[in-house]
């Protein structure tokens, strides 16, 4: 284990590091500066000059990047060019909607995924069986912008069918009005949630469906459990490890469709902000945001890496030799 | 080759190797065993269309695509648009057959990119040096968890929204993913006693990778190909709606999404066809990789098992046929004896 | 040791699982062979059609519904708000007003938290502001200006005319944004406290006018800010939170000087970028007036009887530019030919129709404006005709690349496109991001045709600076421009203005598509928000909300 989280440490930083020079590299590249845009379409250029010596971006880029990096390890993420703030605290605010988003849809997903999962595996008649496989099939195809829009012309409030819940912006006050604020994210939950779950329904009938045929539940029915308790006492306990692994990089996948929701229910949360910042050519705003995110995912999967080898038991013990296939 | 026997030309037609169905024979039984099946019948049906219509558009749209009528704009359906038409005039129909043209060659560039990159990583992954390829594994490990979006947005900003942001995006991201689930497999396939027997006459790995790990892993990246085609469609539409995607003006799946996006307050009925027709098409490469494992593989499809059986039957008996006709005509050899031997 | 991850066990058994249990006799005589052995399922018990037509017809039954369906109001009790709510589009990503352009500040800032030494009406005519008259002497020279008593700071601070005069020293000292509009600017002084003197070195007509702008924005001397988050004026509003690209939040002054008092003590701004998010926001009551709001989303609102919608005028300018050195652009004839080409009110109909057309550089409520919309009307043959003469045939046709930023939609390219090919053009519409364009186009001049709502009004100087990324070098044009603004009669003024800018039309420097009005859509019993030009300018004192 010790040798294991070494290794993955390393690499963990590995990656970092050379993510960090990618997004670098790939904001010096493009063309225009953020100072030309501030100073708008008539600038004369010494305002440009002027603005161009106050935002530091005359210096060179080994200096840029060593300034950027040792800021960013101290907990600095600098300030935004155009809005003089402090990165950090705005995607604290930002994280606030965010974060919340992730995890509602989430648990939207695993409360969809995981009991029809559960219901497809144990489904006797091939019927049922191949029903529920549509359902999953059918419900990871659709595009969350489109789940979005459908969802809103059912139930937005103003413009849906049943007008149920806001589909547009973020309570002003923020979690100071948390029904409000719970309300403003259940439907792009709700659109980002449903996608998630088949695939999460998916595994875990899968997963299941394994472990049904496998000698596991046969034992507990021999010890007097119906199949159904021996499938979800048993069963569901033993498919856990790798359940936590895909819902870890289930939820890695999630950002794509939370920052498509983000700009369709116009919330401003890290998506929006990354979105705009890209388009105003925020250079610290948008490297640091990037480098924030690439950084949080690494180490979301490291984290994953590690609870799946805590949590299961082939890993324990002495038998240390590699589980090949089941 | 001077083959001499009247049941030779059809071993000739058909085959790649003797002792098996040739290729041609082989994707007629598995294409015909995919048919029987609901699902199969979807995917192949839905994806007929799709290729057979990007062809076409290529050529013909009902409406050339850079038609627009400012006083036409969001019309209902009627005969001269099926679909109606958008914001600018232009036809629905026409833009989404364009666009299926673009959506194919993203696919397929994404697919193979992800097939490339994941079999080069399987390779190093099961590779006999320990120290590559646990590095490998780990590095997968690292990386894996990386969003496709993030890596989209990286690229696009020194590339502004383009196919290759999509293609790298995807491609790199499901070409990990690629890996990690084919590796079991391949290393199965790599602690077999074929690959160990081939290894101890001397066949280089690189051969050995191509010839026995690979097509032990075919259903699986079947199933995980095809899955890539319908994800790399859905983020298409994601990315070209966040504005990093294909650029405006060339007509997509996404482009029409995003577009209909805009108005679907007042004009609802224009976004239905593009999410309609996105979410066909993912299902259908969704189904076609499961069916297509299914028929595939000779474990799984009894039709395949037995058209190869009795292929295998008549090549047998041709091959014995033709092994006396050697012995009569006193030493040619054939080029498939090796083959016959090494099956 | 090594490291398995068992995410890729799931993917194996979806495979297993997959698949139904043995039902036919296997082939093989090996039993655990043949319990792996899935059989082909047979059709029928798959649903993938059903399932999608089911899918399709929900799809359908919603979007027949809600297209087809009235806008609700929503009753709320009679009285009167004591906050009002107002959705704008672009947002302010600083409140810098010295440094950050874009009219959005303009909008926000100006007449409500900063004030000028003159100010605007809603036809564009400068009016008093915090000066509540001046002198010009007769040369034109000189301009004294008389404040108002007792103007005070909403951080109590009196402003006096040194703060006039600090304000626009800082400006030319700093080249803080307007002051290049400031020409021949020469000196200011403070006479006496409530007098305030500036000279000139030339005469400059448009003086005036660029006071009541940026230019003659008065800060607060003695405080100190930080001028991109907090925003300290003589306005009758403060400003109360900024939140970058969401939403600003005003309190009314209650020790505001002016007799402009606010009525609604309380505004909140919110930015709404996503045009639905804006539409579903003024519906659902999240915002009581919405500005812009597409002409095309706004149909819903017109039918309602609890909404009001009006298009207002405005001076943006949506200027299809053509490069007066390009390859091809710098051919008289190719330009004429594409101004033939555009169909005007054909792209005025396809937004809405409420823009108007316009036929040369100056807009209806500037100086100098006249109807030029009848010099090129839409005429593909007479462009075909001209393309001809240039050179240009259905063997040698004519590429154009037109390069614009993503913030107008790619609808206009789109249509430009399919109008020019009809008389033989071939466009590459190029849209990319305002950045790309700002370095390709407007610093490099890297282009043939490019597209830009140039939303500032008095802005004709652009047609006299041959410098500019045009490429318009029209000495006559330069001389007019000199003469108008030299002139001190304003009547002269608009004459020579008008003839300067029918030559630019003339010799089609460009091509204006329309001149963009913008559509406020309001709830019923919203009263005195600006319709006119609100886009730059957006007096709020007299907003009230009477619900009922």
């Amino acid at each position: 284990m010790a040798r294991f989280l070494m290794r993955r440490l390393v690499l963990f930083i590995l990656a970092l590091i050379g993510i960090s020079l990618l997004i670098f590299l790939a904001l010096r590249i493009l063309p225009g500066d953020v100072a030309a845009i501030m100073a708008g379409l008539d600038a004369p250029p010494e305002r440009v000059d002027r603005l161009r010596r106050q935002m530091g971006l005359d210096r060179s880029y080994p200096r840029q990047y060593l300034d950027w990096i040792g800021d960013f390890l101290q907990g600095d993420l600098g300030r935004s060019i155009l809005t003089n703030r402090s990165i950090a605290s705005q995607v604290g605010v930002r994280a606030q909607i965010t974060f919340p988003l992730i995890l509602l849809g989430l648990a939207v997903a695993l409360l969809l995924g995981i009991p029809l999962g559960c219901a497809a595996a144990l489904a006797r008649s091939p019927r049922m069986q191949s029903f529920s496989h549509m359902v999953a099939i059918v419900g990871g195809s659709v595009p969350a912008l489109w789940s979005g829009l459908l969802l809103i012309m059912l139930f937005a409030k103003g413009s849906g069918l049943i007008g149920l819940l806001p589909s547009q912006g973020f309570p002003a006050l923020g979690w100071a009005q948390p029904g409000q604020a719970l309300a403003a994210l259940i439907l792009p939950a709700l659109s980002t949630g449903i996608i998630v779950g088949a695939g999460i329904m998916r595994y875990t009938r899968s997963l299941l469906g394994d472990m049904l045929s496998s000698g596991y539940v046969d034992m507990g029915m021999a010890c007097g459990m119906t199949r159904t308790q021996a499938a979800l006492r048993i069963g569901l306990r033993l498919a856990s490890p790798q359940l936590v692994s895909v819902i870890g990089l289930t939820m890695a996948e999630m950002i794509t469709g939370v920052m498509v929701s983000e700009n369709l229910f116009a919330l401003p949360g890290l998506g929006s902000m990354l979105i705009t910042d890209v388009g105003n050519r925020d250079l610290p705003a948008v490297q640091s945001e990037l480098l924030l995110l690439a950084a949080f995912f690494l180490f979301l999967g490291l984290l994953v890496d590690v609870i799946h080898r805590l949590i299961d038991p082939r890993f324990r013990g002495a038998a240390r030799q590699e589980v090949v296939a089941l | 080759m001077n083959w001499g026997h009247e049941d030779r030309p059809h071993l000739g037609l058909r085959a790649t190797f003797p002792g098996q169905l040739g290729f041609f024979g082989r994707m007629r039984v598995v294409l015909s065993s995919m048919w029987r099946k609901a699902s199969g019948r979807y995917s192949l049906i839905v994806l007929a269309i799709w290729i057979l219509v990007s062809l076409v558009s290529r050529f013909w749209t009902p409406v050339p695509i850079w038609v627009t009528d400012g006083y036409r704009i969001w019309q209902a359906p009627s005969r001269a648009h099926l679909l109606g038409t958008d914001g600018t005039g232009a036809d629905i129909l026409s833009w989404l057959m364009a666009g299926s043209a673009t959506n194919l060659v993203i696919s397929l560039l994404a697919v193979l990119l992800s097939g490339v990159l994941g079999l080069l990583l399987v390779m190093a992954m099961v590779s006999r040096r320990s120290g590559v390829s646990q590095t490998v594994v780990v590095l997968v490990d690292a990386l894996i968890s990386l969003p496709t979006v993030l890596l989209a947005l990286i690229l696009a900003v020194p590339l502004g929204p383009s196919i290759a942001v999509v293609v790298v995006a995807c491609g790199f991201g499901y070409g990990l993913n690629l890996a990690r689930i084919v590796r079991p497999q391949a290393l199965l396939a790599a602690e077999s006693d074929y690959v160990r027997s081939a290894r101890h006459s001397g066949v280089g790995s690189f051969r050995i990778f191509c010839t026995h790990l690979v097509p032990n892993v075919i259903p699986v990246l079947c199933v995980q190909l095809s899955m890539s085609a319908g994800t790399s469609v859905l983020a298409e539409a994601g990315l070209t709606y966040l504005g990093v995607g294909v650029p405006s003006g060339l007509p997509s799946w996404g482009h029409s999404l995003t577009t209909s996006v805009k108005f679907i307050n007042v004009f609802p009925l224009t976004v239905l066809w593009p999410g309609l027709v996105v979410t066909m098409v993912v299902v259908a490469l969704n189904l076609f990789g499961d069916a297509l494992r299914d028929a595939i593989d000779p474990v799984t499809n009894p039709r395949l098992r037995a058209a190869v059986a009795a292929a295998g039957r008549s090549t047998l008996q041709s091959v014995r046929q033709e092994t006396s006709a050697c012995l009569e005509a006193s030493g040619h050899a054939s080029e498939g004896d090796n083959h016959v031997a090494e099956y | 040791m090594n490291a398995d991850r068992h995410g890729t066990h799931a993917h194996d058994s979806v495979t297993a699982a997959d698949t139904d249990v043995a039902q036919e006799p296997g082939p093989s005589t090996d039993p655990e062979l043949n319990a792996r052995i899935r059989p082909m399922k047979s059709g029928g018990n798959t649903l993938p059609w059903k399932l999608l037509s089911l899918l399709l017809a929900l799809a359908l039954a919603i979007s027949l519904w809600t297209g087809h369906r009235g806008v609700a109001g929503q009753a709320e009790g009679g009285s009167v708000a004591d906050t009002v709510t107002v959705g704008l589009k672009l947002a302010p990503t600083n409140l810098d007003i010295r440094n950050q352009s874009g009219t959005a500040l303009d909008q926000l800032l100006i007449g409500n938290v900063y004030q000028g030494l003159v100010s605007r009406d809603s036809r564009n005519r400068v009016r008093p502001g915090l000066a509540k008259s001046w002198n010009i002497s007769e040369d034109g020279l000189v301009y004294t200006f008389h404040l108002h008593e007792g103007i005070r700071f909403s951080n109590g601070h009196a402003l006096r005319a040194q703060d006039v005069v600090d304000s626009i020293r800082g400006l030319m000292a700093g080249h803080y944004q307007g002051s290049e509009m400031l020409e021949g600017f020469q000196g200011v002084e403070a006479t006496d406290p409530l007098t305030v003197r500036l000279t000139l070195s030339r005469p400059y007509q448009d003086l005036l006018w660029q006071l009541s702008g940026r230019a003659g924005l008065v800060f607060d001397r003695r405080a100190h800010y930080d001028m991109k988050t907090q925003a300290v004026g003589s306005g009758p509003y403060m400003l109360a939170s900024f939140r970058p690209n969401d939403s600003v939040t005003l309190k009314a002054d209650p020790h505001y000087w002016g007799s402009d008092k606010p009525k609604t003590p309380t505004i909140v701004i919110r930015y709404l970028n996503d045009d639905n998010a804006a539409v579903n926001a003024l519906r659902s009551g999240d915002v009581q007036v919405l500005a812009p709001v597409t002409e095309n989303l706004a149909s819903p609102f017109r039918k309602s009887p609890d909404f009001q919608v009006k298009a207002g005028d405005d001076t943006d300018k949506y200027v299809l530019a053509m490069n007066g050195k390009g390859g091809a652009t710098s051919d008289p004839r190719v330009r004429q030919a594409i101004r033939h080409a555009i169909d005007h009110r054909q792209l005025i109909a396809s937004r809405g129709g409420s823009d108007r057309a316009l036929g040369g550089p100056i807009p209806s409520l500037d100086p100098g404006y006249q109807d030029l919309t009848r010099l090129y009307p839409h005429d593909p043959e007479q462009a075909r005709r001209l393309l001809a003469q240039a050179g240009y045939g259905p063997e040698h046709r004519l590429k154009l690349r037109l390069t614009y930023a993503n913030t107008y939609g790619s609808e206009l390219g789109d249509q430009l496109r399919s109008q020019l090919r009809q008389v033989g053009i071939d466009l590459d519409v190029r849209v990319v991001e305002f950045s790309v364009w700002l370095q390709d186009v407007h610093a490099n001049k890297d282009y043939d045709l490019s597209l830009v709502d140039h939303g500032e009004s008095h802005d004709f100087h652009q047609w006299a600076n041959p410098g500019y990324y045009y490429n318009y070098d029209n000495r006559q044009v330069q001389e007019l421009y000199r003469q108008a603004m030299a002139t001190t009669s304003a009547d002269d003024s608009d004459r020579l203005l008008a003839q300067a800018a029918w030559i630019v039309s003339k010799d089609a420097a460009a091509d204006w598509l329309f001149n963009y009005r913008v559509t406020t859509a309001w709830r019923k019993g919203l009263e005195g928000f600006p319709v006119d030009l609100n886009q730059s300018l957006m007096p709020l004192s007299d907003v009230i909300y009477r619900r009922g």
